[in-house]
């Protein structure tokens, strides 16, 4: 299990992490879900050891990451965001590496190496360097290095940034296989089908905060039924949100002199009652967006911006 | 423990595949090597011969032996003199086709044997940095001695000198009467006996060596008496192809250093640090693998260069393998020196500027493009407390067969210590910002 209390993060005068909790639990894929900046990689950052916490505290399975930091690391794999391999080592080479890094030795590492190619699909290639591999073929030769040495947790920091929808979905799939023997994965993304597609438990952050926590479930009760609808144009935040107000079930989210967005019931039938209104007082519309609700619209219900913003 | 093996085979196995990385580290120093021994001529090459012109205006039976004796076999060899006129001295200098032009002026002879002022004049061709030097000190040994040699014997000399210039007046060709020099003979042999103490003090001991040929007879004597003979190897010969060699060998272990440093930085940039410090192993055994990767390459280069020189140079056997071990040891202070160095530097590519801008002096400064023996006496004096020179003179004393143990022993114990330091302060730095921040 991974364990975060009240963690902490500060650089100078910038907070980067301000007070996140969370336990993620063994056989789970927990998702840390936010825009760039929120703070995610901070979080995992701490957890991995290589960032020191301001303040809180952080233990995986049992050992906590600053008093006890070479046992918690142990109990660890990282999977980063960017590439972290030799190009100049084969893949086996590479794996093998990793997996000394770990305590792996001898016959054990050889079988362990063997049976990782094969987990990731390139016991073909095993004696290529990544430099002759394919984007795909790299992101799962990364991933390979993070579960070398069989982790009890795995942390994957935004591991389909860049890549093709195929390895995404291979990726995602040996994700689901850790989970499935019982390792405790800490996933970040900002993008919003992964985590739902893949994460049992969600905590969304921003700006250094967690938003709202829970089960998928649990997170589509917070949205409610209500669809999203966004605008683009001139308008007068006031008088926009004074004659939205008498429309039933309508709730201006977010007003900008620019930017509008609306969360109502049924709000594909009622969009000549919006309009209506906007024309009232003296609105220009632009471009009209409708949005389903999902993990987005209820970042956007919290927040009051898109998540890839 | 097996982490840092791990690491040493990672390291040594991406050294050896980076071909372009090892021609420019070996490729560079051999060629400037290659020049430098092809322009001496080897180990058998011709001695480096200064050109001197030479303008006699006082045409002296002292100016001639001030001259004469410049080209004397004492003086090696080294020097070739040439009479010339003056106006032709001048201009063949100002041309650079000499090492220096001398000019005694006329007169010189007399004010010497008068106890008066006498000045020669020496003009160096600026061209010119290592031979011009070396004829300003034979003639400022050669003007000493003359001057000693006048004040200890100038009134016994004198008569001779007389009688010669009152025979010159006279239209005469013959020398001075053999009275005469009889006479100056005996005097100057008295002054010779009383100075004898002060001029040979017993405290100074002067070794012979037999032939060869007697050698091995007292050998064979000693052998038929049932004794030991224990035939000490020759001390290498000085050439000046040696000379430069060792500091060739250690512009190539700058390289290598420097290029195997640089991989601190290339290890950041590839996010594999971040790995291994991500991993439960100390960063220090991490940077531990590396430097003694490094240091195994070093030395593997080391065993290759010093062999080859060794054969070359016909040098004693017996000190190669501690000649590997010297070079591979102070390949390990370059590389943490230079590691420490690199991740000072806010980006990598200010890390190569940073180091080149360290080890370009220390080449200068340290004798690798010019040997000690060449330098100014100011920048020798610096040059031989960098870490490279300091380096390279132990190495050349060794290669001489000239260190001795308790020497040795200290400079290992304290290039030891030093490394140690600044392995420490390397680490300190790998496992810090630098890794956590890239």
């Amino acid at each position: 299990m991974i364990r975060v209390e009240n963690l902490r993060k500060t650089y100078g005068d910038f907070v980067a992490v301000d007070g996140v909790s969370f336990a993620a639990e063994p056989g789970q894929v927990f998702g840390l879900l936010g825009p760039n900046g929120a703070g995610k990689s901070t979080t995992i950052g701490c957890i991995s050891g290589l960032l020191r916490p301001t303040d809180g505290h952080v233990s995986v399975l049992g050992h906590d990451v600053v008093s006890d930091g070479p046992a918690s690391r142990r109990q660890l794999g990282v999977v980063p965001q960017e590439l972290a391999l030799y190009e100049d080592l084969s893949a086996r080479e590479n794996l093998e590496y990793w997996g000394a890094a770990y305590g792996l030795r001898g016959a054990a590492l050889a079988a362990r190496v063997d049976s990782v190619l094969g987990t990731i699909g390139l016991a073909d290639r095993a004696k290529d360097p990544p430099s002759k591999f394919s984007g795909g073929m790299k992101r799962r030769l990364n991933f390979g290095c993070g579960i070398v040495h069989e982790p009890h947790a795995l942390l994957l920091d935004e591991p389909t940034v860049g890549v093709d929808p195929q390895s995404r979905v291979n990726l995602l799939d040996l994700v689901r296989e850790q989970a499935k023997r019982g390792v405790c994965v800490l996933y970040t993304t900002h993008y919003m089908e992964e985590a739902e597609s893949l994460c049992d438990t969600i905590a969304i952050v921003d700006h250094g905060k967690i938003i709202a926590a829970g089960t998928l479930d649990e997170l589509r009760v917070l949205i409610g039924e209500r669809d999203l609808l966004r605008l683009t144009g001139t308008f007068d935040p006031t008088r926009v949100r004074e004659v939205l107000g008498r429309i039933d079930d309508a709730e201006v989210v977010q007003a900008e002199p620019e930017s509008l967005t609306v969360a109502m019931r049924g709000a594909s039938g009622r969009l000549s009652d919006v309009f209506q209104a906007l024309r009232e007082s003296g609105a220009e519309v632009r471009e009209t967006t409708l949005t389903r609700p999902n993990l987005e619209s209820l970042f956007i219900k919290l927040t009051g911006k898109e998540l890839r913003e | 423990m097996s982490f840092v093996l791990a690491t040493l085979r990672k390291d040594f196995k991406r050294i050896l595949q980076d071909p372009a990385a090892l021609v420019s580290w070996l490729g560079i120093p051999l060629l400037i090597g290659t020049i430098m021994v092809l322009l001496s001529g080897g180990k058998e090459g011709p001695k480096p011969q200064a050109h001197v012109l030479v303008v006699d205006r006082d045409d002296s039976f002292l100016s001639g032996l001030l001259v004469g004796s410049l080209s004397q076999d004492r003086a090696g060899g080294f020097v070739q003199a040439e009479s010339v006129e003056e106006s032709e001295g001048r201009a063949r200098i100002a041309k650079g086709e000499a090492s220096a032009l001398l000019v005694i002026p006329e007169g010189f002879a007399d004010a010497l044997l008068q106890d008066e002022p006498a000045e020669i004049e020496l003009v160096k061709n600026p061209a010119q940095r290592i031979l011009p030097g070396l004829v300003e000190e034979m003639v400022s040994v050669m003007v000493e001695g003359t001057f000693y040699a006048q004040r200890t014997f100038g009134d016994e000399l004198r008569p001779i000198f007389d009688d010669l210039r009152a025979r010159e007046d006279a239209g005469e060709s013959t020398g001075p009467s053999d009275q005469l020099v009889s006479t100056v003979a005996i005097r100057v042999n008295g002054i010779v006996e009383r100075l004898q103490n002060e001029l040979f003090p017993p405290a100074i001991v002067l070794r012979t060596e037999a032939p060869p040929e007697i050698r091995a007879a007292i050998a064979d004597s000693i052998a038929a008496a049932g004794g030991d003979v224990e035939e000490k190897e020759p001390a290498a010969k000085r050439t000046i192809a040696l000379l430069f060699v060792p500091g060739l060998l250690f512009m190539s272990l700058l390289f290598m250093s420097q290029g195997i440093a640089s991989d601190v930085w290339r290890e950041r940039e590839m996010k594999t640090l971040r790995r291994v410090v991500a991993s439960p192993r100390p960063v220090a055994a991490f940077l531990l693998g590396k430097v003694l990767a490094g240091v195994a390459f070093v030395a593997a280069v080391a065993a290759v260069a010093l062999a080859a020189g060794y054969a070359y140079f016909e040098l004693p056997w017996a000190t190669y393998p501690l000649a590997v071990a010297w070079c591979a040891i102070s390949g390990a202070l370059l590389i943490v020196l230079l590691a420490w160095i690199k991740m000072g530097a806010g980006s990598a590519r200010a890390s190569e500027i940073l180091s080149m801008a360290v080890i370009f002096p220390l080449m200068m400064l340290g004798g690798s493009f010019f040997p000690f023996e060449a330098m100014p006496e100011g920048m020798r004096a610096i040059g031989k407390w960098t870490p490279n020179g300091w380096a390279l003179l132990r190495l050349k004393e060794i290669l001489l067969g000239e260190i001795a143990p308790a020497t040795l022993a200290a400079s290992l114990g304290g290039l030891l210590a030093v490394i140690a330091v600044l392995f420490l302060l390397s680490a300190r730095r790998l496992g810090g910002r630098f890794a956590r921040s890239g």
